[in-house]
This record gives C-alpha cells, sequence and structure tokens, in this order.
C-alpha cells in the first residue's frame, strides 16, 4: 500500500468482518489479550470498539487508557496493529446506533444473537499506525469505481425537472452507475415521525404508499439519528415485516400507521444500507439499498451515497418548498378525456382517516387519499380534468401545512400507488405545478360510513 | 515460588486443538502490544505452554518477553466461541524446533476448517498464519492465571478447576 497510512484507507479493517484483538496493560504491567466483537471507523483518527461486558479490558483502560489494537484486512489479510488511548464511551446518539446495528449484524453471522448486546461504544484516538510484515493476497474487485460514477449522478441530478424527475433519475443512478438492484426511496412525514415509499426498483410491487415509522428498522433508525446505518449481515433485529407490526402494535401505532400497503424488500437481506437525505437540518427523504450477498455495501459506498444524498436533499427541498410562479402555465393542451364505456368505478371516501377504497379494493389514506376525492369530487361536480398544485395548496379539506408541505411528494405518491392499482384512474403531469386527472370509466362516488 | 499447578487435560487438549490465538506481552511503561500465534504444544507435565509467532512479526512483543517475562494467550475456539486466556510470569523466547515447523502446515489446515463454517476462504486463513521459514520462534511460559473469556456474563472470571 502507497501513501501515508491513515485510518480513511484502513477503513476495510474497521467493518468487523474478521474478530480484531485488543491488548491492555494492567497496573502491574501485566498484559491481558481479548478478541473485539466489533471495530467500527468514526472519522480519520478515531475509531470505536464495542463495549458488551465488564471484563478485564474495560477495567484496564479506565486505569490506564493506553492499549493496542490489532486488526486485518477482510480481503488481504494484511495485519495492522494500532496504538489507541481511551477516550469516552457513548451509550445513545447515532453513533451508538449506527454500532448497535452493525453488531446486530456481525451477532446473528456468528450466532451469537441474544448474546451480543451493547452497552456502549468506546471512542478511542488512534495515535499510531503499525503494519505487521508478512504475506498478504491480491485486493478484490471492489465494484465500480465510485468516484466516476458520483460525478455522473450529480450531473444527471442537476438536469432533473421536477420532483418526480429527481426521485427517477436517483433511482436510476443508483441502479446503473452504482450496480444497486434493491432500492426505496422513502419521504420524511415530520409531523406524523413516520416515511412513506415513494418509489422502489427490484421488486414485485413498488410499495408506494407503505409507512415506516422513525426509529423502526435500518430506515427509521436512520431517519431518527440522522445517520447512516450500515448492516453487513442479516440482522433480524432490524429486519421489517415481523419488527414493524410488533412495534406498531405495542407503541399504539397499528391504527394510524399504513399497514394495508405491504412494504416491498426482501426477505432476509444480507447487507443493508440506509442514508438520510437531508437539508441543511432538515430531513427530507431516506434512501434505502438491500442486496442477498453479505458485505455488499462497505464504507466507500456508503460515503458516495451520502454525497448523492447531499445533493438530492438540496434539490429536493427546493422543489418543495412552494414558490410564487411555481406554476409555467404552459400545461399540455386539455385532452378531452374519453370514458370508455363500461360500469362505473365505485369510489368510497371514508372522511376518518381520509381513506379511498375503488370497487371495494383499498387505495390509499391520509393525505393522498384527501387529494384524490378532492380531484374526483371537482370532477363530478364541474367535468374539470386540469388542476394545479396551488390550488391544492389553498384547500382547506387537505389541510396542508403552509410551508414545505410535501404537496408533490404525496401526488406522486398517489401516482405511482394508481399505476400500482387501478386500470381505469390516472393522474398525469402536465407542466411545473399542472396535472390531470384521466378517468377510463365513469366513477360513481360514494361517501362511506362517517364521511 | 510456589511449584507450577499442571494445566487440567482437558485445557491442556482444548489450547493445542489448533485455535485461534494471539498473545500480549507490556513494555514495561504501560503498553501492551500483540500478535497473532500460529501454532501451540504444551510440555508433557502440562506445566508448561508454548506458543509460536514470527518473529518478524512479533517484535513489541518479543521485546517485552525478554524485558519482564509478563505474558498473556487467549485462545479462542471459533465455531463454538469457547475462549480462555493463560498468562504466564516467567515467559521467554526460544528457538522453535524442527517439529515446530512442521506443525505449521497442519496448523493452518485445521484452522482454516474450522473457519470454513464462517466462509473464511481457506487461502485466506493460509495467508493469515503463514510464517517464513526461518521466521518462527517459540514463547515458552508456565501459565498461573486462567480465565474464561467465552462471550457472555461469566467473561473474564478466573477458571476454576481448569475447565475451558
Amino acid at each position: 500500500m502507497s501513501g501515508p497510512l491513515t485510518l480513511d484507507v484502513l477503513r476495510p479493517c474497521l467493518e468487523g468482518i474478521v474478530p480484531a484483538g485488543i491488548a491492555t496493560c494492567g497496573a502491574d504491567g501485566m498484559p491481558n489479550v481479548t478478541y473485539v466483537s466489533q471495530l467500527m471507523y468514526v472519522d480519520q483518527e478515531h475509531l470505536a470498539l464495542s463495549f458488551q461486558f465488564f471484563n478485564k479490558t474495560r477495567e484496564n483502560i479506565l486505569a490506564n487508557p493506553v492499549a493496542t489494537v490489532l486488526t486485518m484486512d477482510p480481503d488481504t489479510a494484511a495485519r495492522y496493529r494500532l496504538t489507541v488511548r481511551y477516550l469516552r464511551t457513548e451509550t445513545a446518539g447515532p453513533l451508538f446506533e449506527r454500532m448497535k446495528a452493525k453488531l446486530a449484524g456481525i451477532a446473528s453471522h456468528t450466532g451469537m444473537a441474544g448474546v451480543f448486546h451493547l452497552l456502549g461504544a468506546d471512542i478511542y484516538r488512534v495515535q499510531a499506525v503499525e503494519p505487521v510484515p508478512g504475506r498478504e493476497l491480491p485486493a478484490a474487485w471492489n465494484g465500480p469505481a465510485l468516484l466516476p460514477a458520483l460525478r455522473r449522478s450529480i450531473d444527471v441530478l442537476g438536469r432533473a425537472e421536477g420532483l418526480d424527475g429527481l426521485i427517477d433519475v436517483f433511482c436510476s443512478s443508483l441502479e446503473r452507475q452504482f450496480g444497486i438492484q434493491h432500492q426505496m426511496l422513502l419521504m420524511a412525514d415530520a409531523a406524523r415521525q413516520r416515511l412513506f415509499i415513494v418509489a422502489s426498483r427490484g421488486y414485485p410491487s413498488s410499495g408506494a404508499g407503505a409507512e415506516i415509522p422513525y426509529g423502526v428498522g435500518v430506515i427509521g433508525v436512520a431517519a431518527r439519528e440522522r445517520v447512516p446505518i450500515r448492516i453487513m449481515f442479516p440482522a433480524s433485529e432490524y429486519a421489517y415485516g415481523r419488527v414493524l407490526r410488533e412495534q406498531a402494535t405495542s407503541g399504539g401505532l397499528a391504527e394510524q400507521l399504513e399497514t394495508a400497503i405491504p412494504l416491498p424488500g426482501l426477505a432476509e437481506p444480507a447487507s443493508q444500507l440506509a442514508v438520510p437525505v437531508l437539508a441543511g437540518n432538515h430531513l427530507v427523504a431516506v434512501a434505502y439499498v438491500e442486496s442477498q450477498h453479505e458485505c455488499h455495501f462497505g464504507y466507500d459506498l456508503e460515503d458516495a451515497l451520502v454525497a448523492l444524498c447531499a445533493s438530492l436533499g438540496l434539490a429536493m427541498h427546493l422543489l418543495q418548498c412552494p414558490m410564487d410562479g411555481e406554476e409555467d402555465g404552459a400545461g399540455g393542451p386539455p385532452e378531452a378525456v374519453v370514458e370508455r364505456p363500461g360500469a362505473a368505478l365505485r369510489v368510497r371516501h371514508f372522511s376518518r382517516d381520509d381513506s379511498v377504497f375503488v370497487d371495494d379494493d383499498y387505495l390509499i389514506k391520509g393525505v393522498a387519499g384527501a387529494i384524490l376525492w378532492k380531484l374526483l369530487q371537482d370532477h363530478a361536480q364541474d367535468g374539470r380534468c386540469e388542476f394545479s398544485t396551488r390550488e391544492l395548496r389553498l384547500a382547506p379539506a387537505l389541510r396542508l401545512p403552509e410551508v414545505c408541505d410535501n404537496l408533490d411528494a404525496r401526488l406522486i405518491l398517489l401516482q405511482r400507488r394508481l399505476l400500482d392499482r387501478s386500470d381505469s384512474l390516472r393522474i398525469e403531469k402536465t407542466g411545473r405545478g399542472r396535472f390531470r386527472l384521466a378517468l377510463g370509466r365513469p366513477v360513481l362516488l360514494l361517501a362511506g360510513e362517517g364521511g | 515460588m510456589h511449584s507450577p499447578v499442571p494445566l487440567e487435560p482437558a485445557l491442556a487438549a482444548f489450547i493445542t486443538s489448533r485455535l485461534s490465538i494471539q498473545v500480549a506481552a507490556s513494555d514495561g511503561h504501560g503498553l501492551a502490544s500483540l500478535v497473532r500465534a500460529v501454532g501451540c504444544r504444551v510440555s508433557a507435565d502440562r506445566c508448561r505452554v508454548t506458543v509460536l509467532v514470527s518473529r518478524s512479526q512479533a517484535a513489541p512483543v518479543l521485546a517485552g518477553v525478554a524485558a519482564n517475562g509478563m505474558l498473556a494467550a487467549v485462545f479462542n475456539e471459533p465455531e463454538s466461541h469457547r475462549t480462555v486466556q493463560l498468562k504466564g510470569r516467567d515467559a521467554c523466547v526460544e528457538v522453535a524446533t524442527a517439529e515446530d515447523e512442521a506443525a505449521l502446515v497442519p496448523y493452518a489446515a485445521d484452522f482454516s476448517g474450522r473457519l470454513a463454517v464462517f466462509r473464511v476462504p481457506e487461502a485466506y486463513v493460509r495467508t493469515l498464519v503463514s510464517c517464513a521459514p526461518g521466521d518462527l520462534v517459540a514463547i515458552s511460559f508456565t501459565p498461573s492465571e486462567a480465565y474464561g473469556q467465552t462471550p457472555g456474563p461469566r467473561a473474564g472470571m478466573r477458571l476454576e478447576g481448569g475447565q475451558p
């Protein structure tokens, strides 16, 4: 390896794939040596060790904070001795949650689920790095070159038009530039402390509209802590399905949570990475990628996605905040909607939760449900098909917050949910801030109980 | 000086069953260093343990042993997580024997067999525990303390009865 040996270039050794060792020294000079379940890179000068049990190592470092860590590259078997100094222990917060999630993967990989329990993340400053001589294997191929992929992705993101354009370009970039096959993008709903899926790739159904509360699983923890969460091995504690149901039920969330739309996703992902999409301190969305292969997403890919999500976050934030003159007025030519003959589509609305059913099948609820109901009512009254986001923002029935209302994201979600669930109901974008309701059959509007 | 207590036969068998081994020594100024060992043998009377290390990799550990004779060695069976740490105060560096050199190959083979459970490639393990001819050196010590370090609430407790 050429160039200075810094923690940045040693990051593969800090994934916890090969157990490291730590040697400490007691007050009487007697050495102590033990295996470490997990090392984690913190920054160029710091690493974290998992603190799980009170033991001699802990007793020693509290009295004499200097220790030596022996770590190995998981691909080349190159060994390094790091002289480290213990600084502090974190028992909550972003770093702790990153480590807890990572440890869950390691525990399940090594058959120690239920035994490994993170008490704290011990933070050490790295004072020296010493390569240990000996044989090494050639470095393995590590997937596409990340910097060119990142540059190309940011480039196309900058040319995307509208929120739906941004979302499509982002998902395509992950697929084409980074070779990621399974992904979801979830928009944040800060008021309700949850995320809803607005786009996904690589699953039998899009899951548009499915919800995940903040704090639940890899995605929810990434949202709550605003920090990337990455797991290298299958970890059942962070799988959705079961966990989501349990937490929703125990927290009394089940009723308000969108549980009728199933979450897409791999049944047992072997690698997971969730990256918060931020605009300043404001959480806009979470990007989630997963793979059936273990150790698929490394530190470098995490960095690349964090950088890409920073671009995405700013672009989304600008689009989400309504601006004067947002409509370009051009629109498409008013299209005569030809209602094909056929039985009327029965659309039923429940005002209690704004849920909408089409021919007795559940479609959506919440803001997206209210929007659809308003459009259909307007259409029934005066035959209108052309609408603008501005009028939706002014509609009292929708109760949208005044600033950064996520309306565009709701419309995209509704558009995609309709694509998933109905052949006869469509929402089509016709220009900036303008869209069209397209009906393939006559519609019969019904108010549900309490409606 | 107490006369040394032999290791229990089960413990002696455990630590010589081609496990993952790391050894540490301290520099006398509060800094301990460590290296991976590539083999272990126990004397016929089970009072003396010898761990084998690469001289070029073990420089700070060998210096510590030469300076103060204090040594810690941890033995881990990867597939079961059973872990034991032995400590001694009379460690010394010795020349590796021809038998020690000959034991490297079966050590690498058995150790990589253990890690196959975790899908670690054999070539990786062989690289990790390789030692150039002539680079092998032995460190012998009389274990005076033994601790169980299998992960869990009993980790770090002194072993009673010498059971791993």
